[in-house]
């Protein structure tokens, strides 16, 4: 799945004075496979952008479309489907359930899908190393463990974009290559692509792309 | 874990309040249809006659005995009965102005032979099936309904006779004859008991055969109108009963308890439905608006869920299914209540001589069904409302 965008402001930035750099407002498509950094200051519309794609926010001028389609015209359903099999998220504010345990928390979108067995969620958990983690409540977890329990559940389904919202910013750079190597591992797997909005650090990545806000 | 994330975490209290007053309003609502039914059903079956209909007549003092005073209806006085706001239906009863004499007509039974006052009605006042009830000259036998007062005289006489009594089905299996005459006149005819009754105390005839013998074999004195037959309409018996006192009329008493005690409890279980439903009504409110607590209480949970690819439709049906759950506890809860309430009813009504039918009634069942229902429907909507609203 390609994503056009074609003259998008987000109404509440739409009075600011954006760079010519600036993907706001301008017309590019993103193509799937593609590993691209959002780079952009504090409060120019990274979680706007990511947002917007997620069909939570519809307070914007311009056209988005996913291939063809307007995503204005998703109906609430269609919704529900393209999250589930084509767009995966890692939201800054994570949107774990802190009562659940990281082991449902996992499932309950693994479920969806059946993308992994408990053992390769496990291996997952291994791999970031918070697999001791497997039975304690999200909300008792520290920022940077909760980070990483929403990195694997995003991965946990099939997707063609995997957007991230800030996902590393409570994590060290140890964490964070690790993290980052799970992600673009799981990425070249099935040759999906995946945005990573940032305040300008690349992490040591080599991305197809970089876009600004 | 859908249902662990919306309703594990909740506080239950509102919830188990709503579900009393529900299952309560349930009960009331079963149990007062039930018994609604029932009390109509009392006493139908048993008798000739329809439900609250009675035979009237002028009460007899001294000074009808001293032919002082009439004891027959004018045609105005009929018309004015027939006027009244608690008339449903109202008939003279025509009696015979013929001799006519009931006599057996069986080898089973001791000879016995009578002089006996017949009277017909309208069919529509009374419950005889119309094939059983007709007779034209010519015809094989001339169906009756007998006064049970008669068969247990017939039975008196039999015992001193040494001869076993008499069934009612073997009394309408057994042979009797009526003889009409007139000077210088005589005709037999056969007579076959289609039913009893406790309500007239004379012998019931088609009014074709009323006719035939009045013309047939008449008398030199005109035929009066002594009695009528009257439906008196559903709750209206205490107009009824004022009305009789005022113009010294009398209804034979047993028919009238009857109608007034069904009057009565008809309009108690109407007043008790009416409480059940405003309870359901309030219960269901509460349960709505509980479940509008619950969903709002689960903003983030919905809202996640959502973002995490739950589909709207999984998460309505599964806030549904919960509740559905609820009702049904609820519902399966007031049937098993109504039950033991109804058992122990049953037996109070049984010890003081009131048999009525021990089944359940389909609507008092199917009220609960439907109030389910109504239930049902509208949580899909409160919920389904709810859970778009989070997108």
């Amino acid at each position: 799945m390609d994503i056009h965008f074609n003259n998008v402001i987000p109404i509440p930035l739409s009075g600011i004075q954006h760079s010519d750099k600036s993907i706001w407002g301008s017309e590019f498509s993103l193509h799937k496979g593609e590993k691209v950094m959002l780079n952009a200051s504090s409060g120019k519309g990274k979680t706007t952008f990511t947002h917007t794609l997620a069909g939570i926010r519809k307070d914007f001028n311009g056209s988005i479309r996913f291939d063809e389609r307007e995503i204005t015209s998703f109906s609430p359903e269609e919704w529900a489907d393209l999250r589930k099999e084509q767009i995966s998220f890692v939201f800054q504010d994570l949107q774990l359930f802190s009562k659940l345990t990281v082991e449902e928390n996992l499932h309950l979108k693994n479920n969806l899908t059946d993308s992994f067995s408990s053992s390769e969620l496990k291996q997952m958990l291994e791999e970031l190393e918070i697999d001791d983690k497997w039975s304690v409540p999200c909300g008792i977890l520290s920022m940077g463990q909760q980070q990483r329990v929403a990195i694997i559940r995003a991965l946990c389904q099939p997707f063609d974009w995997l957007l991230m919202d800030e996902p590393f910013s409570n994590l060290d750079v140890e964490n964070t290559q690790r993290a980052l190597s799970l992600i673009n591992n799981r990425v070249n797997d099935i040759k999906s692509g995946f945005i990573l909005t940032t305040l300008g650090e690349n992490h040591n990545f080599d991305f197809d792309r970089e876009l600004n806000l | 874990m859908i249902k662990k994330i919306l309703f594990s975490y909740q506080n239950k209290s509102q919830l188990i309040i709503a579900m009393i007053g529900s299952f309560l309003g349930f009960t009331f609502l079963v149990t007062s249809i039930h018994y609604l039914i029932r009390v109509n059903e009392f006493g139908e079956g048993e008798e000739i006659l329809g439900n609250n209909t009675m035979i009237i007549q002028k009460q007899i003092n001294n000074y009808s005995s001293l032919k002082l005073s009439k004891n027959d209806f004018s045609e105005r006085e009929i018309e004015s009965i027939r006027k009244e706001e608690f008339t449903e239906m109202l008939q003279p009863i025509l009696s015979n102005n013929f001799d006519v004499s009931l006599q057996t007509d069986s080898e089973l039974v001791p000879y016995l032979r009578t002089d006996v006052f017949v009277q017909s009605v309208d069919n529509e006042f009374t419950k005889i099936d119309t094939n059983k009830w007709k007779w034209a000259p010519g015809d094989e036998y001339i169906p009756i309904v007998l006064p049970r007062e008669f068969l247990v005289m017939l039975n008196t006489f039999a015992s001193a006779k040494g001869i076993p009594p008499i069934s009612d089905d073997l009394a309408k299996s057994i042979g009797f004859k009526f003889t009409l005459s007139s000077p210088g006149k005589k005709e037999m005819e056969k007579v076959r008991i289609v039913g009893f009754t406790n309500e007239v105390s004379a012998i019931l005839v088609p009014s074709s055969f009323m006719e035939y013998g009045n013309i047939n074999f008449p008398k030199d004195e005109p035929a009066i109108i002594t009695q009528l037959m009257l439906t008196v309409k559903e709750g209206r018996f205490g107009d009824f009963e004022n009305y009789l006192e005022k113009r010294s009329l009398e209804s034979k008493e047993n028919s009238m308890i009857v109608g007034k005690l069904k009057s009565v409890a008809g309009t108690l279980f109407s007043i008790l439905i009416g409480i059940s439903v405003i309870t359901v009504f309030l219960a269901g409110l509460v349960l709505v608006q509980y479940a509008q607590l619950l969903i709002s209480r689960n903003e983030y949970e919905i809202r996640t869920l959502l973002r995490q690819g739950y589909s709207p439709k999984k998460i309505i049906k599964s806030i549904l299914l919960y509740f559905i759950k609820v009702f049904a506890v609820i519902s399966g809860a007031s049937i098993i209540a109504f039950s033991v309430v109804k058992f122990f009813i049953d037996k109070l009504l049984d010890k003081g001589g009131i048999q009525i039918d021990a089944g359940f009634t389909f609507l008092s069942i199917l009220a609960v069904i439907f109030a389910f229902g109504i239930y049902t429907i509208v949580n899909y909507f409160n919920a389904k409302r709810g859970v778009l609203k989070t997108l």
